[in-house]
């Protein structure tokens, strides 16, 4: 299939649907059974509705106006691609129509014509192997792109690639098969319990052995298919053949598909057969007039009124201790107590930060342009222990007295003491 | 063929890989089911010698015919303990589904809301919510109440899963597992119920619980 998403988004921009009522359904098997005992390849309008007409007898007898009737499910059914127009004669005159493929696969599903059996599995690998010896044999002779094109790509691209796909529809029918056994099983013990065992144990039985069978044959020929499938793929590798290379690749992942369905329908069966097994053993025989399921009903109904409760088995999980650590006393919280009747001591006035701010002002007075210019003045003049606080209050100084226009990126550059700084433009307040 | 035993020790089964696993699993309450071949050969292979030492602890390794071993505390050595309400319930609601003819078509598969819908038909809801909301006191609104019932219930799928009753798939689904049966044990055979209840009871495989107002259910041999 070419890109899913791009199929997926095109049936929905379509809108395409499918929508079949048993009788269009049972038109169309009609249909397909009247081609096969004619031998016709397509029908005449007047036969569509004569056929309509018959299975409308069976499924809706008492229906009126059949004709028209059939003339609304013909068309649903052209709206739908399953019937085609054949005669490209428009609504000149009545016209010729064929089932299409859609149409025909539907059919064949519900008919169930391709059932995957021992022979017929084997009629098809032993034709695939035939084809497959005969493109090998071709791939050693081929000496020109269009002889692998004619004698090799097109026979594994159309011809093997059509078989193989052949052998997988019948598996996905087997597949639908196994469940309607399942479904089959469930029935009996539905409507027989005790005495459908014996039913169920053949069905099981029967339906094991088959895909045994097919197992064991499909195990045989796809190996022997992906030998032949490997020599023409080195075949054509070995004179560049790509196109030849790339189409025996693709058959022998189709047939690596093939393969490996056999060996997890197998599998899946087993599981189910167990289990079935299981049950006849464990459920259906120890309660031969099931009157267990009934009196379980009766238990769970009840069970508020008298619950009891099953025991089990219950070792609480290893408990780990962890490592022996002595307490540690945390002391509170306190403050130093001061005497209170110590007695207060005279300290000089801090006048640092008035001197500072008168500087500042000073400098911004003589014109100062920029802070970088202010600070490199001023540091100098402090103790290198108020320096890095300092620049932080002389800028905080600088923009309340002055403006300082915005600037995309500021720019960070050395002053004294190792520091860098934004650097800003001062512009007087009120200037421009 | 060769019938020769695979373990001649005990030594030989605590040796085997498996044991550790299994022998801690089976403390744990869960049951081995024949559905899990290699664990449940284990146990079969190994049951001669598991017997005794399980007895050691006051305990007995039960093999049922269903086709599952699980562990069953006699003494006080090792703990056990009873199932809750949301447990039994849910618990016997998978047992009827595996008892249907309809869960054999699917291979043992059902669904979370098979078992809601069943417990709902055959418990009633108002006394589902009642047995399944006992810790909460007051009145909900029946939204409110059907989550906690909801909640209960896949909390009590999630601990039988770990027991091996059940194994818990992907989305809704549920893969129903032959030891879900020892629900129905008390009503195995046509005799009285009852009697069989009993006989559980007296094998230390059942307790009665008693279910109490506004609280959780506890033993009856604890209530005094």
């Amino acid at each position: 299939m070419e890109d899913v998403h791009r199929t997926i988004g095109s049936l929905h921009r379509g809108g395409a649907k499918l929508q079949l009522d048993t009788t269009d359904l049972c038109f169309l098997v009609a249909l397909r059974a009247q081609a096969e005992r004619a031998t016709v390849a397509s029908f005449e309008d007047g036969v569509l509705v004569d056929v309509f007409e018959q299975v409308c007898d069976v499924t809706e007898p008492g229906a009126p106006n059949k004709r028209k009737r059939a003339t609304h499910a013909i068309e649903r059914l052209r709206e739908q691609r399953l019937l085609a127009r054949v005669d490209g004669a428009g609504l000149v005159r009545a016209g010729d129509y064929s089932i299409t493929r859609l149409g025909a696969a539907i059919v064949d599903f519900f008919a169930g014509e391709e059932k995957l059996t021992r022979e017929s599995l084997s009629l098809l690998t032993n034709i695939l192997l035939s084809q497959l010896a005969e493109v090998r044999a071709a791939a050693r002779q081929c000496d020109s792109a269009e002889l692998w094109r004619s004698r090799v790509i097109e026979p594994l691209r159309i011809t093997v690639a059509d078989l193989v796909g052949g052998i997988e529809r019948r598996q996905r029918g087997m597949d639908a098969q196994q469940e309607e056994i399942q479904a089959k099983i469930g029935d009996l013990l539905r409507h027989d319990w005790f005495g459908a065992i014996d039913a169920c144990e053949r069905l099981l039985d029967e339906t094991a052995t088959t895909l045994q069978e097919l197992n064991q044959v499909l195990m045989r020929d796809t190996g022997l298919m992906l030998a032949l499938l490997q020599e023409i793929e080195q075949a054509a590798a070995t004179v560049d053949a790509r196109d030849a290379e790339a189409a025996a690749h693709a058959v022998a992942e189709q047939v690596e598909r093939v393969g490996a369905w056999g060996g997890e329908r197998q599998r899946a069966w087993s599981e189910y057969y167990q289990y079935v097994q299981r049950y006849l053993r464990t459920v259906v025989r120890l309660d031969p007039q099931r009157a267990l399921s009934q009196r379980l009903r009766d238990q769970l109904a009840g069970w508020m009124d008298r619950p009891f409760a099953l025991c089990v088995a219950a070792v609480a999980p290893i408990r780990l201790l962890r490592e022996l650590e002595a307490r540690v006393e945390r002391p509170p919280v306190e403050r130093p107590r001061r005497p209170l009747d110590e007695a207060l001591a005279v300290e000089a006035p801090d006048v640092a930060p008035e001197a500072l701010e008168a500087r500042v002002r000073a400098l911004l007075a003589d014109g100062v342009e920029s802070l970088s210019a202010l600070v490199r003045v001023l540091l100098p003049e402090l103790p290198g222990h108020e320096r890095f606080k300092a620049v932080g209050r002389i800028a905080e100084l600088v923009a309340q007295d002055v403006r300082v226009p915005r600037e995309i990126e500021r720019e960070w550059v050395p002053v004294p003491a190792g520091i860098e700084i934004e650097d800003w433009a001062l512009v007087p307040r009120g200037g421009a | 063929m060769n019938d020769a035993p695979l373990y001649n020790s005990l030594e030989a089964v605590v040796q085997d890989d498996l044991f550790p696993v299994i022998d801690l699993a089976l403390r744990e309450g869960r049951h081995i089911a024949s559905d899990e071949p290699a664990e449940f050969a284990f146990v079969r292979e190994a049951q001669v010698f598991l017997e005794p030492l399980y007895r050691r602890y006051g305990c007995e390794l039960v093999q049922v015919n269903d086709g599952y071993f699980y562990l069953r505390p006699s003494g006080d050595r090792l703990g056990r303990r009873h199932l809750s309400s949301a447990e039994m319930l849910v618990g016997q609601a998978l047992a009827l589904l595996y008892l249907d003819p309809a869960t054999v078509q699917s291979g043992g598969a059902a669904l979370r809301g098979q078992v809601v819908e069943l417990l709902d038909n055959l418990v009633g809801k108002e006394k589902l919510v009642q047995a399944l909301n006992r810790r909460r006191s007051g009145k909900r609104s029946e939204r409110v109440a059907h989550e906690i019932v909801r909640r209960e219930i896949d909390q009590a799928l999630r601990s039988l899963a770990r027991l091996g009753f059940v194994e818990v798939l992907e989305g809704e689904r549920l893969r129903l597992r032959p030891p879900v049966l020892r629900f129905a044990e008390p009503v195995r055979g046509l005799g009285d119920p009852a009697a069989g209840l009993q006989r559980l009871i007296e094998r230390r495989d059942a307790v009665i619980v008693e279910m109490e107002e506004g609280g959780d259910e506890r033993d009856e041999d604890d209530a005094g």
